[in-house]
């Protein structure tokens, strides 16, 4: 399957929300207070106000439910959705993440999907996004 | 761009691969699924909708292979006022050793419109003329298939006059 570079989002986060252990899991919510995004096609700032809804599995895998606004260096607002699983034995996190925009420039982004290669940094989470072609 | 570790905020060190590396993915299964007449919902405030069942299909693939369960199995389309087809794709898959996995994806079409009209009309089309790409995730009980509940999955898609022909990859 091919693809090529979208974007890498580094997002950060304040402190967690611990709902604790509901009938789906053990319910963490991360809010997001800022973060940064650049590619080729796109760049800009990640709103505050997001957040990230994370719920470990009795499997031990990560579902992630996370929703920011992207606004592009030239103002135009993305809405962005992103899921996706983190299986720390296993090395793996990857995202399917969403895009939704008003901004006719930016539209090829509501018509594209798109995966994303997650790592958790010190300053925060960082996820490579790639466009499948 | 390199990781460049650090502590972790949510658990253990991971990421072997860094932000940046090209997407690898492995073949996983092709899934052929037969679509009988949709159900036309119309005009919804998104857009156009309509449900297409399907009677059953098969997959076959190096790791999964079976069949397609009908009844618990349909499409849920929707045409957005932009022209592209939303597809909602909800299948429970019967492997040929038994096991039971249900399987949704979320998936979207679009491409020239003498080409969307030639898939429409019924007709075989070059499915590199056109977009048709979805993103598989599964569930299941069954041991012997746990690894699918741990993965993402890309595909792309080719629709024949009988229903599309899935080519699914595990995303690496």
């Amino acid at each position: 399957m091919n693809s090529r570079p979208l974007l890498l989002l580094r997002l950060t986060t304040a402190v967690t929300a611990e709902i604790g252990s509901t009938p789906n899991g053990k319910l963490s919510i991360f809010p997001v207070t800022g973060g940064s995004f650049e590619g080729e096609r796109l760049q800009g700032k990640v709103l505050a106000g997001g957040g990230d809804w994370v719920t470990t599995k009795s499997d031990g895998t990560i579902e992630l439910d996370l929703r920011v606004t992207l606004e592009t260096d030239d103002g135009a607002l993305i809405h962005m959705t992103l899921t996706g699983v983190r299986d720390d034995a296993n090395n793996y996190f990857r995202t399917l993440p969403r895009f939704e925009t008003a901004a006719a420039k930016y539209a090829f982004l509501n018509r594209l999907l798109a995966v994303g290669i997650g790592e958790i940094r010190s300053d925060g989470p960082v996820h490579a996004i790639e466009e499948i072609l | 761009m390199q990781p460049d570790g650090g502590d972790n905020k949510i658990g253990g060190q991971i990421g072997n691969v860094a932000p940046g590396e090209a997407l690898k993915t492995r073949l996983l299964t092709t899934l052929r699924v037969i679509v009988t007449a949709p159900q036309n919902i119309g005009a919804v405030p998104h857009g156009t909708r309509r449900t297409a069942p399907l009677s059953g299909g098969d997959f076959d693939g190096p790791r999964l292979r079976g069949t397609v369960v009908p009844g618990s199995s349909a499409d849920w389309l929707l045409l957005r006022v932009d022209g592209v087809l939303e597809m909602d794709l909800r299948v429970t898959l019967r492997t040929d050793d038994g096991a039971l996995i249900s399987m949704k994806s979320f998936g979207l079409r679009h491409g020239p419109s003498d080409v969307i009209a030639a898939i429409g009309r019924g007709e075989t089309v070059d499915p590199a003329t056109y977009y048709f790409r979805t993103l598989p995730r599964f569930e299941t009980a069954d041991p012997r298939y746990a690894f699918l509940n741990r993965l993402v999955a890309v595909a792309s898609g080719d629709r024949r006059p009988e229903g599309p022909i899935y080519t699914i990859y595990e995303v690496l």
